[in-house]
């Protein structure tokens, strides 16, 4: 039973990976920039909730759309005004390097708010559904949040997939992230499908961070740990392929929590890397590495 | 429609830094016609399309049915009626041909539906018959002659008034060459204004009553 628990258990911070992978690919489709912010929407997701509710007396609804809209103008704003300045101009900031720096700064500025705002603590926005731990055979449980966070994932992950699969939108969202000119050349507003799986991503990011908080419990730095594990299960997909990255952030997921029960729990991490990297030495092209270089 | 030309271009040049790539072009076509613009590779022929449609830079005017075009947005033609059939076709190559041939209706509709269902997407599918058994794969799988049928095909989903086709031949083998422009010659004789961008002027002349020739950047009459 312990292996099915940890199974369990992996699956949920797996899907909170595959969740991230997936944001962190499909705007990279869009845009050719990496998101490495991600994350910090999460934990402002989860903090921000957590201030307006504990600290503020707010009622968890409304603390839970203001926090969101919160992000949701942020995302906005962000992109309409540093991305518009550097990428849409005569002068467009290209490469992987130098775009890398966008997000990476971002990232940087939002855990910096982060820390004036809530403080150096960690804290969890109020749990959704409350109560222990629920049985699903004789020996076999599952945290609720956990719960909400895997059907959660499920949902976001097959509105995401009817989308792309039937929508004219979904379809010219595609376009553009393969061929940003031919998608011009057809009227596509490729700007404006970067805009979009920004700020959906950020506010989906946020959206998890408040369900998944109560498990683990954030503080101002924790988004760089998930975003960092989002970066890597896109990697294996080369970043873009989010059917990949789906699967890697789940594979991720289990193997961690493998490692941690049957390892050790302080030592997993790190040979949890050292197999991921061991992964892709031994098979860089079926890795999607090749794909991710070469863009 | 109004009376005026389809394309108005007047002191039209391109410049890709220092270059000159095209100076002072200045002609116009006419709603209904068949236009070529021909000459030596190299000389500015797919940069003058490329500054009409806005996907360069340009200076000097250019009127797409009397509206003038904004520089540099080449959304905007593709809104008001001129679609470009771009040099390499610039298709999405993990999408399906439907796809690809769908998402030439984005500029007149939202909705996948109403695109599926739409006389100019069924006009598209059938301007090539013998790509029906490919329409489900990836277009980057197509070999180069059925790629540039997705992208005309593509080109006419949009509807347009002016199809402005960039080398549909190059590197296409005669036969494939033959079809594509039997294609485009049934797309004129449907009303759609066309210009041909080509380098033997005697295939466009088969379909286009007029030329427009360009040497070293300059346009004239030949």
């Amino acid at each position: 039973m312990k292996f099915g628990n940890l199974v369990i258990a992996g699956l949920v911070t797996g899907s909170i990976y595959a969740v991230f992978a997936v944001c962190v690919s499909v705007w990279y489709r869009v845009s050719n920039i990496l998101n490495l912010a991600v994350g910090d929407f999460a934990m402002v997701g989860a903090l921000g909730t957590d201030d307006l509710v504990r600290v503020r007396s707010w009622p968890l609804p409304a603390a839970i759309v203001t926090t969101l809209a919160v992000v949701a103008v942020f995302g906005y704003v962000y992109d309409r005004v540093v991305l518009r300045l550097a990428q849409d101009g005569r002068r467009r900031q290209e490469g992987i390097v130098i775009t890398f720096f966008f997000t990476f700064a971002l990232s940087f500025f939002i855990d910096g708010v982060a820390k004036i705002l809530f403080g150096t603590d960690v804290h969890a926005a109020p749990a959704l559904w409350s109560g222990g731990s629920l049985t699903i055979l004789s020996g076999l449980h599952a945290e609720r949040a956990g719960v909400l966070v895997l059907a959660c994932a499920l949902i976001c992950g097959s509105m995401f997939w009817l989308y792309i699969r039937y929508t004219l939108g979904g379809k010219a969202m595609e376009a553009s992230g393969e061929n940003p000119l031919g998608a011009r050349i057809a009227g596509i507003d490729t700007r404006r499908y970067r805009r979009l799986v920004f700020v959906g991503t950020a506010v989906i990011a946020a959206v998890f961070g408040i369900i998944e908080s109560p498990i683990t419990g954030y503080m101002y730095l924790s988004g760089a740990t998930i975003s960092l594990t989002g970066f890597i299960a896109a990697a294996y997909g080369g970043f873009r392929k989010p059917g990949r990255a789906l699967l890697a952030g789940l594979f991720i997921g289990i193997l961690e929590a493998l490692l941690g029960g049957y390892v050790s729990a302080e030592y997993g991490d790190t040979v949890m890397y050292a197999i991921l990297a061991a992964l892709v030495l031994a098979w860089p092209r079926a890795m999607g590495f090749g794909s991710a270089v070469s863009q | 429609m109004t009376g005026g030309p389809a394309l108005r271009v007047s002191g039209l040049s391109v410049a890709y830094g220092d270059v000159v790539a095209v100076h002072d072009a200045t002609f116009s076509v006419a709603a209904g016609e068949a236009c070529a613009i021909t000459g030596p590779n190299g000389n500015g022929k797919s940069s003058i399309l490329m500054g009409i449609a806005g996907l360069v830079r340009r200076r000097g005017g250019v009127e797409i049915f009397g509206d003038p075009a904004p520089n540099g947005d080449v959304r905007w033609a593709a809104r008001h009626g001129l679609t470009l059939v771009p040099e390499r076709r610039q298709l999405y190559p993990d999408l399906s041909a439907a796809d690809n041939v769908v998402l030439g209706c984005y500029p007149w509709t939202r909705s996948m539906r109403r695109a599926r269902r739409s006389g100019p997407f069924s006009k598209a599918i059938d301007l090539f018959p013998e790509m029906r058994p490919h329409l489900r794969q990836p277009a980057g799988t197509l070999s180069g002659g059925q790629q540039q049928m997705v992208a005309i095909m593509r080109g006419l989903a949009s509807d347009p008034r002016i199809l402005a086709v960039d080398e549909p031949c190059l590197g296409l083998a005669e036969a494939v060459s033959r079809r594509v422009y039997d294609a485009l010659a049934s797309i004129h004789a449907a009303g759609t204004t066309l210009i041909v961008v080509e380098e033997a002027p005697r295939r466009a002349l088969m379909i286009c009553g007029r030329r427009v020739e360009v040497r070293n950047g300059v346009a004239g009459a030949p």
